[in-house]
């Protein structure tokens, strides 16, 4: 049908005549985002209490700083604990329940039970942070909680101090973020079985594949855009979560919930410390570029490939 | 796996010859069997375990202060009490703040939906040249902690006569949420059957035409999830509308509930109740906006 | 979606705009000269607040929006009730920009007030104050917190806010609880020690707190205090003189709480309880005493089922309290003249009557108006800690950010983690690196 050399000329002045449709959001991001972001590099490189107090050139100052800082280390390091939370649980947790309301309870019972099952996972999702906290509290306290009021009336006489104890408040908070993150690899996940097309089911049905084989063979790799996006998604959101920690914790006890982006806002607000607060948030976002950009990468290989497959 | 030229050979006689037969024998083999319930109870039970906070709000929600303070939190309450509800919806004028959340939260859905196609059909589609590093750039706007721009975003809207206007946390909002909204469309493109694309370029349609009659019936589940992820997100932000929006005319829902609570007091129950209020028109979005996700278009059916 | 449901998202999205634009705010009022009478300014006076409606401070300001109102019947009379989370951190951007009210209620202290004060972005109120008399009526300790110099550190230089009511920390406690176990009201620390312990052999917790938030720290500054006298304040607060954290006032304040800890007369899981907690678990009588302030006064008349009252903490000449938060005026704002009148009428009789009244501790009010036995209580303690010039402010003022470091170092004391050198080293050092900052910039 088509020669070899048509597709190579047609490839290279494709993609030029695309360029105005990029045009909107190129300005609206070098507006939006761009001059603010140039702006915090430029306010990292000052001492500032912000406002109209007087700004005092302190060049790489802040960045020295911050590496001879303890609470910042710590925060960084309690990421991990939130990728763990908000990124690896809730995706395959996300993918098991999609691959289960879609695949299987879908189809034996209805779109309608899986529907209403999906809509269950995502409210987490609709509450305002602020009010999470609030109940959640409610939950985890150590004297009135949910949770201990539960223990004692079974019987255990020292129930534990879920968000006061050092060593119980981040997996304590690493529950709650677990509970409000689960709804939102579900759904996208059961979008994305949608696109999937049915007659790759039906074919390997014919073939003898069972459920676990099609889930391998056929739901995965069709979904992989997906799961990039979800993976990349959810850890830029665990290495800026902020609220959550706020409303539980403040970062406490004994600063132990402490995360970069609740640090940036302390200095921020709190200390008046505007340009060490961000000088931790430019490291903060230097970070996410980084993971982020690993992520990109490693989704366009995959990409590559399959389409060299083809 | 290549999934374009099984369906190409194989075109139209494979879709007729399963359909005939799959009905009865998918129906007989999937309708029955106990293991399917087993499955329902526990995904049913996960469900459940989701809500229950939701039911520990509903249970404070309409208690009333005395009630909260002296029983505490578990108990039910003593008396259907619903003034605390009404005291704040008069006091913050809260339907002003709805109308506010709504018209912001489905401005940025709808713009940002339409800006995240635009720019994605460039990028996935398209193939412009060097896109991985055009779209990580376009991510650092979702990567951006939020306190580290809004000095510089607050001085550019007073400099353009946007201050305390809706639209600066709209045009905001657009650019945020797009970040996301590019990069799961771009995602989803670059996969994209490339036949379609040119069987519709053979038979004389340009790129416009393209974007609209092929990639966006495709498209139309992942658009409805953006567009629902969008309000929802959109619908719960509080810092920055609280720095852009400094009065009641103005004010959003969040900010509404968040005069809740003070320096040292909190009124919990009401809290509860406005925030169970302020739920409803971000869950009615999700309901309506499930009917579109539900709504399988698959690339065969497309053909 | 069909074609015509997406003409008509269109349309909606067309609509949506012209409904926007309607309803926008944004400051459409010309400026007005700073210096200019009441005539040249325009015809509108936006007030900022974020206290409740039904509170002592939210009625009596209602009154003298009435009264405001009754004066100038051209004027409009904007009242925007703003939230203290938006006023508290947002204050300093918010206020650089165009949409700023006239006359806004602001937290008071070196990290809020004296940074808006030092940065220029409230107007000085000096000359208002010895034209108005304000600086007559509010006297002694109250008007420490209305005034900042060049740094932003209270007690000395120009006006810049003016408050209306006073706040202070005491002893709340459960009458019916006392009553039960025949105990007597304390009136020195042995003796609040002998009453903590007799609740403690009947298996009850005697003190009521919270690690989470501001009241632990309360509870540490009173024990602090009670060593301590006005020159400790000045050095601590003012920066009047350097302060020792390993001297004796707060050495023994932090060992005398960690006593009260291992005694069990705290709960030792209080880290994480918050405010609410406390408050709740007092007016449930988990707890027969809570050491607070008198901002509960409102919410414990109408919540609490058991008689209750409230003491001095027994003992001490000085106690954490101040002036209630200040009205400032935003540098930008377009009807300064205005505003100056307002807050004149806040402070007279007839507005701080209804201060008196409610409970809100007016800092000009007339206490024999007070008809209620609990409020004239209360305003009788306030007003013999005025008296004896007793307020001592909060001990997270000092320096931005103290606040989050006293929560985390006495959480460390509270959980048994930092021992009282460990904790007093941590406060210290944070108090240093504050104070340079502050100072030095």
């Amino acid at each position: 049908m088509t020669t070899t050399q048509a597709p190579t000329r047609r490839r290279r002045a494709t993609w030029v005549p695309y360029l105005p449709y990029l045009i909107p959001g190129v300005i609206a991001f070098v507006v939006i985002i761009g001059y603010p972001l140039a702006m915090n590099v430029y306010y990292s490189l000052f001492r500032w209490k912000g406002g109209l107090a007087p700004m005092r050139f302190y060049g790489l100052g802040n960045y020295a700083d911050l590496l001879a800082d303890e609470a910042f280390w710590t925060s960084f390091r309690n990421s991990i604990s939130m990728i763990i939370a908000m990124v690896i649980i809730p995706t395959l947790i996300g993918l098991v329940l999609a691959a289960v309301l879609f695949d299987y309870l879908g189809r034996r019972f209805g779109p309608r039970v899986a529907s209403v099952l999906r809509a269950t996972y995502y409210l987490p999702q609709i509450l305002p942070v602020a009010v999470a906290g609030v109940v959640w509290n409610w939950i985890l306290n150590a004297q009135d909680g949910a949770i201990n009021v539960l223990l004692t009336g079974l019987g255990v006489a020292d129930p534990p101090d879920w968000l006061g104890n050092p060593d119980l408040a981040m997996p304590s908070v690493m529950l709650v973020l677990i509970w409000v993150q689960v709804g939102y690899p579900v759904v996208i996940f059961m979008a994305a079985l949608q696109r999937v097309d049915p007659e790759l089911y039906e074919a390997a049905e014919l073939d003898g594949a069972g459920w676990w084989d099609r889930l391998k063979a056929i739901t995965l790799p069709q979904i992989r855009p997906e799961t990039f996006v979800v993976a990349l998604t959810c850890t830029v959101a665990a290495l800026k979560v902020f609220a959550p920690v706020y409303v539980l914790t403040r970062g406490g006890p004994e600063g132990t919930t402490l995360v970069p982006s609740y640090y940036s806002f302390l200095n921020f607000f709190d200390k008046s410390k505007v340009g060490y607060g961000a000088a931790v948030a430019t490291v903060l976002t230097i970070v996410i570029i980084v993971v982020a950009g690993v992520i990109l990468g490693l989704q366009a290989r995959s990409e590559r490939r399959e389409r060299e497959g083809r | 796996m290549s999934t374009a030229t099984d369906s190409t050979v194989t075109g139209p006689t494979a879709v007729r010859r399963p359909a005939a037969s799959s009905p009865n024998r998918v129906d007989a083999r999937l309708h029955r069997g106990a293991g399917r319930w087993v499955v329902l109870a526990l995904a049913g039970l996960f469900g459940l375990a989701m809500l229950s906070p939701f039911l520990l709000m509903l249970v404070n929600a309409f208690k009333s202060a005395a009630d909260y303070s002296q029983n505490g939190p578990l108990s039910l309450p003593t008396e259907f009490y619903t003034q605390g509800l009404v005291n704040f919806w008069n006091r913050t004028d809260f339907p002003m703040k709805l109308l506010n959340s709504v018209l912001i939260s489905g401005a940025v859905a709808l713009l940002g939906t339409l800006l995240s196609l635009v720019t994605a059909y460039a990028i996935g589609i398209g193939r412009i040249k060097g896109r991985v590093w055009i779209l990580a750039v376009f991510l650092v706007a979702n990567m951006l902690p939020q306190e580290a721009i809004i000095y510089p975003l607050f001085t550019m809207a007073n400099a353009v006569g946007l201050s305390n206007s809706q639209w600066s946390v709209i045009i905001i909002f657009t650019v945020i949420q797009s970040a996301f909204g590019i990069y799961l469309l771009s995602s989803v493109l670059t996969t994209f059957p490339v036949e379609l694309l040119e069987a519709a370029a053979l038979d004389g349609a340009g790129r416009f035409r393209i974007l609209w009659s092929v990639v966006y019936p495709i498209l139309r589940p992942t658009l409805g999830v953006l567009m629902v992820f969008f309000f929802i997100w959109t619908w719960n932000e509080f810092f920055i509308p609280l720095v852009m929006l400094t009065s009641n005319a103005t004010q959003t829902v969040p900010i509404a509930l968040a005069s809740l609570q003070g320096d040292r007091l909190m009124d919990a129950p009401t809290i509860n109740a406005g925030a169970l209020v302020s739920l409803l028109p971000a869950l009615v979005f999700f309901l309506i906006f499930q009917r579109t996700l539900t709504r399988g278009v698959t690339a065969g059916a497309v053909k | 979606m069909k074609r015509s449901s997406r003409l008509g998202l269109v349309a909606a999205a067309a609509s949506l705009a012209l409904a926007l634009t309607a309803c926008s705010g944004g400051a459409a009022a010309p400026t007005a000269g700073s210096g200019g009478s009441a005539a040249d300014e325009p015809k509108t006076l936006t007030i900022w607040d974020y206290e409740s409606d039904e509170s002592a401070m939210g009625q009596a300001w209602a009154k003298a929006v009435e009264i405001f109102k009754a004066k100038h019947p051209d004027v409009t009379v904007k009242q925007e009730a703003q939230t203290f989370e938006q006023i508290q951190k947002n204050a300093k951007i918010v206020l650089t920009g165009d949409s700023v009210p006239d006359v806004m209620e602001y937290n008071k202290g070196n990290a809020t007030a004296g940074q808006l004060a030092a940065q220029g972005l409230i107007t000085p109120l000096t000359d208002a104050a010895k034209q108005y008399g304000w600086d007559t009526k509010l006297a002694g300790s109250l008007s420490t917190t209305a005034k900042y110099d060049d740094k932003g550190l209270m007690g000395s230089g120009e006006w810049y806010g003016v408050p209306n009511y006073g706040e202070f920390v005491g002893v709340y406690y459960n009458k019916d609880l006392f009553a039960k176990y025949n105990l007597q009201v304390p009136t020195t620390l042995a003796e609040f020690t002998a009453v903590m312990d007799a609740f403690k052999a009947k298996g009850v917790t005697p003190l009521a707190t919270a690690g989470a938030e501001y009241p632990l720290g309360q509870l540490w500054y009173e024990l602090v205090l009670a060593n301590a006298d006005r020159s400790f304040v000045d050095g601590y607060q003012l920066f009047k003189s350097d302060v020792d954290f390993h001297g004796t006032q707060l050495t023994a304040g932090t060992t005398a709480l960690q006593d009260w800890i291992s005694k069990g007369y705290i709960d030792k899981n209080v880290a994480a309880l918050k405010a609410e907690d406390m408050g709740v678990s007092f007016i449930k009588g988990k707890y027969p005493m809570m050491v607070s302030g008198s901002w509960w006064f409102g919410r414990l008349a109408t919540d609490m089922k058991a008689d209750w009252g409230m003491f001095t903490f027994p003992g001490n000449k000085l106690h954490p309290g101040s002036s209630g938060n200040l009205w400032v005026i935003p540098t930008k704002a377009k009807a300064p003249t205005l505003a100056k009148e307002f807050i004149d009428i806040t402070l007279s009789p007839e507005v701080q009557n209804v201060l008196a009244e409610k409970g809100g501790l007016p800092v000009a009010g007339d206490a024999s108006v007070i008809t209620d036995a609990k409020v004239k209580d209360l305003t009788t303690n306030f007003q013999s800690i005025l008296d004896q010039d007793g307020l001592a402010f909060y001990p997270d003022w000092p320096v931005p950010g103290y606040y989050d470091v006293i929560v985390a170092q006495l959480q460390g004391l509270a959980n048994g983690n930092k021992d009282v050198n460990a904790t007093l080293d941590g406060l210290g050092k944070a108090y240093a690196e504050g104070k340079d900052d502050l100072l030095n910039g």
